[in-house]
């Protein structure tokens, strides 16, 4: 019988609209998988052995497999209603069939055993990506079904697949897609049956559906109560009830006739007096002592008394009464008093409470309630009001209402009183929940096949007439509020495994059972229903919270379903299950972690592995889904990129929607949780590629001079991608960082950059590439015009400077958290960048060269332009910029860090390094600038040159080409100096000097060689000195000495030989001032002017060298005037000859009258030649000479002894190799020259003697 | 070898970019430091990465800007040694006479540098073995002159010496030898590279043959 019924309830849930598709479903399904390998991959029983062999084990696969493709072809291309229809009558009758066994056969074990197998709602469950493949599946299975069946078959097997995914989709609208779906979770679902559940349910009691049915008449035939079946109607009730119960109108009609034949109920009227508000006080204290009476006008005799309740105007009972009615008494009254319990006390007593009186009122009382007690020493209650309520104002299901009290001559209220008022009956409680249960199984299947309610929607809402039956049998019954709602509970959370219900039904039943249960008002049996259909309901809970991303979030019905469950499972931690009570068995659990031993009921650890595992699967869902046809390395960056992106997208939707719901609800951190799993799988996904990819990385080959033919596309692209990778996990870490502070440091993935170690080479390298290829377009780009009025750089230099400030943002991105590292890669960076300064100083030379270059009929010439002003500016803006930008690096927090994690002494050998390597990058690219100035310079040069020497030839007759080359070098000098910076202005002009002075001396030597006469180096002189003005910007400008020394050369070759030979003694003259001791002795003289006559005394001579063999010498001192032409007319004198001595006195005063002229001449000389005469006087011998200065002689009138005594030392000329002598040397044809060479030879040679 | 020449000045000094590489602690920094600065620090640390420094060398009447690289030579700072590789004049390849595990991770030196210095495969590089720490006593010392000449040859090294940093011999003498190894390949690169590659196997042999005991032999031919 139990098998039977439960074969009936099953019957009727398979009929359910959809039901049968999936069925069927199911069915092909499992028949094709056991041919087909690839099939039982994916739909491998998770469960293990048994589900498989159970699988085996059906006989009727193919049957009811045919059945279907039958039914679709007798049906053809009819809609999907007829078609089930069909199959629902088919298996009814198949069913029914069975149902009259009075045995049950062990294929309906079996069957019966296969349909508790859950499989159903997963499919259900499925969403859109699965579909896809399900479709597929279907067609597929059409093709092998070809090969057994006729073409019609194929036909019908096509639609059916068509049929049946439409039907499927159709149901589950809501489940729309957006995350993808995890199929293999599905089959993990597929727990093993658990019979013992299901017969512990529905099965245990032996209960015959036409009882139940005819139970169900008879509470309709004596309804109870006022609620909607006085609306509906008894006829309407019948045809609702005999639709559910999918009864026969025969079989109705003789259930019907017994239903009425039965005696009427017996019902009690259950009353609960609650509370009382507001009682008219009525003893002396200002208080009532309340108590109430109740009973039915219709038997005022029986009465019912509450307690008293002492001095209180607002008493609480909350006490429990059952009434007897009878379906006649519906027209009975139910009335309430409410008394004043008044005890008997004695007088003193009541005198004693007389401090407690309040008010004029109260005192009056007092002394009557004093009086009455004296008089009667007996108590006397006094009525404060009463109720009256009609039994037909009670609705059935029962209510709680306030009611006023009322008493007869008083027009004011006597207070409110809260009642609860229910029918009941007096049928055995377990037997009426059992049957309960059952009522509600079946009208709850109706109601959802009836009215086709969405998976996870019916929230505890019945239809009119199947709410006022469940009412009544509930009343009729005498069923608790406890005792329906975990009826309820029980049969919603087993429907819930197959046709899912809205999970706040359940969070709200919880709610109610949740007292009961934890105070242990129920009994044992009832906590352990209570506990299995908790068991039932879990898994759902779980698998809601596993397949979360299959829900779109945004949607609220998620979020109120999440919610609901999270609720659920709240209410469900604070309460214990029953010892030894397996709350998750092993077998329905397989995802679970649980190794302990023994049951397991930890929910909270439940729910994270439910999390945890429903986001593993997820993970390994979109790793095998993102398994990309595309296997080079390029395609595997992008695939994990693609899945780190959706991990990242899946926490964030978590963070935003769900995360605080678990934590206030569950207190669990949902979105920790998920991040601690993912940061795992991310990086044993990651680290492996990324670490081989970083050795085998090709490094970039590119030439410094050209990049037309860039073969480095390859690795720059894969560079690129890993560098996003790098990326994607920094902001993925970064995240971390947020979500788990405690735990952040104990990850692995927080060290994803050691993975990329080879990689940053590899970046810095595609950074400087790209840098260099953007400054070779920014150079081409450049209109070598001023970007603005107020600077003198053009473009390429602002571009250039932006590119280096990208490399700082790659820099800055790249947020290299090793220390060591950072400071390489530093040291790496302004490497490069140096090289791209200088890249761009070569570029843009390269730009302007051949700019400015001149060619007319007359010459070809070179003329500054603002072009390479601008250029040279450029580099040097760069340049400059170069200091500010490697400060910008982060240098200084890198030293820091180094000296706190290594010592101080490192960090400063570091710091040192970068410091070295900077300076070294400025001066390399100052000197591409001077490089470039003297560019510059050299392309002036051949003007120069060339108007220089037609200033020298030309410089007396033609002014015009003098002009022509102030106007020249005006020219260009305005342009630099308007366009140069001053810095680089300055710098320039100190090139050209020394540009300008090679070109002279170059020049000066050719015409040298060539014998010009004195008067074309005096023109030159001229020409440069000019040129010299008009360079200078202000007097006292440091001249280079190169220049210094050509003027000096051309001054003394412009000179006329007589000059030139003065100047050779005004040489001789300044060679003496630095000769302490004279090497041949010393001579004092003394010496005046007087007017313009010249007084010389010679008065002695010191030391002299000996020129004689006898080591003495035969001195005399002659006298000249120079430069000797301007002194012809005077004669030269001469000292007598002191023999024999090396100190001869001479004591000789001269007087030598000269003209004013040649008195105040420039740079007027006195010779004193000291001369030895030999033996026989027939020649002298020149022992050495001495100089005065026409400046170094006083004008005085005293007497010449006054004078002071001069000191000169003699001496001999030395050095052959003067500009002066080589000048006059060079005049070979010069008779005067020649001579004076050959004497100052002679004197020389002497010397060496 | 023309990419080279961009950062040379032309009117200026010729800045050459040396690279000092070596296992850790054969003493480059030493080297380096003794070199540049005279001095000798007994407990100097590893180096972090790269150090750098400056240091102009007269030879010939000509001055050469030498810009020193010294790596560090831990396993751990191979990503951070190799970015410096590019660009690089002159190579040394250095290890310790008392080491003999540095002196067979020669080759490793080798062709990591021309790995990541992009080098081209037959292109002859400046290399220049420096055998360091010659200050240690004769029990101590693992390698020998001979074994280093024998290495050069079969690696077409052509310039080896042996060095002290701590007793400041020979440690002028091996940056000039390189300066002069690296003028006799870019003069002779310059005219033709590819004949270079080829002949350079002869003269080195030959050279390497000639050498008397004293390494510096191989800069007079």
């Amino acid at each position: 019988m139990q098998e039977e019924l439960e074969l009936v309830m099953r019957c009727i849930e398979i009929i359910r609209i959809r039901e049968i598709s999936c069925e069927s479903c199911g069915a092909l399904r499992r028949s094709f998988s056991r041919r087909n390998p690839y099939y039982k991959s994916i739909y491998r029983p998770k469960t293990g052995d048994t589900g498989r062999k159970r699988d085996k084990e059906l006989p009727n696969i193919e049957d009811l497999q045919s059945l279907v493709l039958a039914s679709h072809k007798n049906t053809g291309r009819r809609k999907i209603r007829e078609i089930q229809n069909c199959q629902k009558k088919f298996l009814r009758k198949t069913l029914r069939q069975f149902l009259y066994k009075k045995k049950s056969t062990p294929w309906i074990k079996r069957w019966r055993n296969r349909k508790v197998n859950p499989a159903q709602p997963q499919i259900q469950q499925v969403d859109g990506g699965f579909f896809e493949r399900f479709g597929s599946l279907l067609r597929e299975s059409a093709e092998i079904a070809k090969e057994q069946e006729q073409k019609e078959q194929i036909e019908c097997a096509e639609q059916a697949a068509k049929v049946i995914t439409k039907i499927e989709e159709e149901t589950e609208e809501d489940e729309e897609k957006k995350v993808k779906s995890d199929e293999e979770n599905e089959e993990e679902e597929i727990a093993p049956s658990d019979t013992e559940d299901n017969k512990a349910d529905y099965i245990a009691v032996g209960w015959n559906i036409d009882d139940l049915y005819l139970e169900i008449l008879y509470e309709i035939l004596h309804n109870v109560g006022c609620d909607v079946s006085y609306d509906i109607g008894q006829t309407a009730l019948f045809s609702y009830i005999q639709d559910a119960f999918k009864m026969s109108n025969e079989k109705h009609e003789e259930l019907l006739a017994k239903a009425e034949q039965k005696e009427a109920p017996d019902i009690l009227l259950n009353v609960e007096i609650i509370e009382a508000k507001d009682i008219a006080p009525k003893d002396s204290s200002g208080f009532t002592d309340p108590f109430v009476t109740l009973y039915l006008t219709s038997n005022s005799s029986h009465r019912y008394n509450t307690s008293v309740k002492t001095e209180t105007l607002n008493p609480v009972w909350e006490e429990h009464f059952a009434l007897p009615v009878t379906d006649k008494s519906i027209e009975d009254t139910l009335c309430l008093e409410v008394w004043d319990f008044d005890p008997a006390e004695s007088v003193r007593e009541k005198l004693g409470k007389m401090f407690q009186v309040k008010g004029i009122k109260g005192v009056r009382k007092f002394v009557k309630e004093v009086a009455v007690t004296a008089t009667t020493g007996q108590h006397t209650n006094e009525l404060v009001g009463m109720a009256r309520i009609p039994l037909k104002t009670i609705p059935a299901s029962g209510m709680t209402m306030w009611y006023s009290l009322d008493k007869k001559n008083k027009l004011t209220r006597q207070g409110v009183v809260k009642v609860h008022l229910a029918f009941g009956s007096e049928k055995n409680q377990q037997v009426a929940a059992q049957e309960h249960r059952h009522l509600l199984r079946i009208l709850l299947l109706h109601e959802l096949e009836s009215s086709q309610v969405s998976p996870y929607w019916w929230c505890g809402n019945f239809s009119g007439q199947a709410e006022a039956i469940i009412t009544q049998h509930s009343v009729q019954s005498g069923l608790t509020v406890t005792d329906v709602a975990l009826s309820q509970f029980a049969v919603y959370s087993s429907i819930h495994r197959d046709h899912p219900l809205n999970f706040a039904l359940f969070s709200n039943l919880i709610d109610k059972l949740i007292k009961p249960i934890q105070t242990m008002t129920v009994s044992e049996e009832e906590a352990k229903l209570f506990w299995d259909s908790v068991k039932r309901l879990l898994p759902s809970c779980f698998a809601t919270i596993r397949k979360i991303r299959k829900k779109c979030p945004n949607e609220k019905a998620t979020l109120k379903m999440i919610k609901e469950v999270l609720k659920i499972l709240s209410q469900l931690i604070t309460i214990d299950p029953p010892e030894n009570f397996n709350l998750f068995p092993a077998n329905l659990y397989g995802w679970l972690s649980y190794a302990g031993e023994g049951p397991n009921c930890d929910i909270n650890a439940t729910l994270r592995d439910a999390i945890s595992q429903g986001a593993s699967d997820w993970f390994n869902y979109i790793l095998e889904n993102n398994q990309t046809s595309d296997n080079s390395e390029e395609g595997k960056l992008q695939n994990m990129l693609k899945i780190i992106q959706l991990v990242r997208v899946d926490l964030q939707r978590a963070i935003e929607y769900y995360d605080r719901m678990f934590q206030e609800i569950m207190n669990f951190q949902y979105a920790k949780c998920l991040y601690i799993l993912y940061q795992v799988r991310i990086a044993t996904m990651v680290e492996p590629e990324v670490v081989t990819m970083c050795k085998s990385l090709k490094t970039i080959n590119y030439d410094w001079n050209c990049f037309s033919d860039s073969e480095a596309n390859e690795p720059l692209a894969l560079g690129t991608k890993l560098f996003e990778l790098y990326l994607a996990l920094q902001r993925f870490v970064v995240l971390g960082q947020g979500l788990c502070p405690a735990d952040y440091e104990s990850f692995h993935i927080r060290n994803f950059y050691d993975w990329f170690h080879g990689g940053v080479t590899q970046w810095l390298d595609i950074a400087v590439f790209k840098a260099l290829k953007r400054i070779e377009k920014a150079v081409e780009l450049d209109n070598l015009k001023p970007v603005d009025n107020t600077v003198k750089f053009s473009s390429s230099a602002l571009d250039t400077l932006t590119i280096f400030h990208q490399i700082k943002i790659f820099w800055d991105q790249l947020n290299w958290p090793d220390v060591e590292g950072s400071y390489t890669f530093i040291a790496k960076i302004i490497d490069d960048i140096c090289r791209c300064c200088v890249f761009y100083a070569d570029r843009t030379s390269q730009r302007v060269e051949g700019l400015g270059d001149r060619v007319d009929v007359y010459e070809k010439r070179f003329e500054v332009t603002s072009e390479w002003c601008l250029a040279i500016n450029n580099i040097d803006y760069v340049r400059q910029s170069l200091k500010p930008f490697t400060d910008k690096l982060g240098m200084e927090d890198v030293i820091q860090q180094l000296s706190e994690l290594k010592s101080p002494l490192d960090a400063q050998r570091c710091q040192h390094t970068l410091n070295n390597v900077i300076e070294n990058s400025i001066d390399t690219v100052r000197n591409k600038i001077i490089e470039l100035l003297e560019t510059v310079t050299n392309k002036m040069s051949p003007a120069m040159k060339r108007l220089l020497v037609e200033g020298a030839e030309l410089f007396s007759q033609d002014s015009n080409s003098i002009d022509k080359v102030m106007r020249y070098l005006d020219n260009n000098l305005a342009t630099l100096h308007e366009h140069l910076s001053e810095d680089n202005f300055n710098r320039i002009l100190e090139i050209i000097w020394e540009n300008l002075a090679e070109i002279l001396s170059d020049l000066i030597q050719s015409n040298i060689d060539k014998r010009r006469p004195p008067s074309f180096f005096a023109n030159l002189r001229n020409t440069l000195q000019l040129m010299v003005k008009c360079f200078k910007q202000s007097e006292g400008d440091s001249e280079c000495d190169q220049l210094k020394k050509v003027e000096y050369l051309l001054f003394i070759n412009g000179l006329e030989t007589s000059e030139l030979i003065h100047q050779v003694h005004l040489d001789r003259w300044r060679e003496q001032q630095n000769i302490k001791q004279g090497p041949f002795g010393e001579l004092t003289v003394r010496a005046k002017f007087e007017g313009n006559v010249l007084f010389v005394e010679v008065m002695n001579a010191r030391n002299l060298h000996p020129m004689d063999s006898n080591g003495l010498c035969d001195s005399f001192v002659k006298v000249c005037l120079l430069p000797e032409e301007k002194f012809t007319n005077i004669q030269k004198p001469k000292t007598q000859t002191q023999n024999k001595t090396q100190f001869p006195l001479y004591d000789e005063t001269f007087k030598i009258n000269l003209t004013s002229e040649q008195k105040n001449i420039k740079d007027g000389l006195l010779l004193f030649s000291i001369r030895d005469k030999d033996l026989f006087g027939m020649n002298t011998q020149f022992i050495g000479e001495a100089f005065l200065h026409f400046n170094e002689i006083a004008q005085s009138t005293e007497s010449i002894e006054s004078h002071p005594q001069l000191q000169l030392p003699i001496h001999r000329p030395t050095n052959l190799n003067t500009d002066l002598m080589k000048a006059l040397e060079s005049r070979q044809g010069d008779k005067l020259a020649k001579e004076f060479v050959k004497k100052f030879k002679q004197k020389m040679v002497k010397e060496t003697n | 070898m023309s990419n080279r020449v961009n950062m040379r000045p032309t009117s200026k000094n010729i800045l050459l970019k040396v690279v000092i590489l070596g296992d850790g602690g054969v003493g480059k920094s030493c080297l380096m430091n003794r070199f540049v600065s005279n001095q000798f620090d007994e407990n100097s640390f590893h180096t972090i990465g790269v150090e750098f420094l400056n240091k102009d060398v007269e030879i010939d009447g000509e001055t050469y800007t030498l810009q020193i690289w010294d790596t560090a030579g831990q396993e751990r700072f191979k990503t951070l040694r190799t970015p410096f590789y590019r660009g690089t004049d002159i190579c040394m390849l250095t290890y310790a006479v008392d080491d003999k595990a540095s002196f067979r991770n020669l080759n490793m030196w080798k062709s990591e540098f021309l790995f990541y210095a992009d080098i081209k495969e037959n292109t002859h590089f400046p290399f220049i073995v420096v055998g360091n720490k010659t200050d240690v006593s004769c029990e101590e010392r693992k390698v020998t002159q001979m074994e280093m000449e024998m290495w050069c040859d079969e690696n077409g090294v052509a310039s080896c010496i042996e060095t002290s940093a701590k007793n400041a011999s020979n440690v002028q003498e091996a940056f000039k030898l390189a300066i002069r190894h690296w003028l006799k390949a870019e003069s002779k690169g310059d005219k033709n590279e590819s004949c270079y590659a080829a002949d350079t196997v002869d003269l080195n042999k030959r050279s390497s043959l000639n050498r008397s005991s004293c390494c510096m032999g191989s800069t007079e031919e």
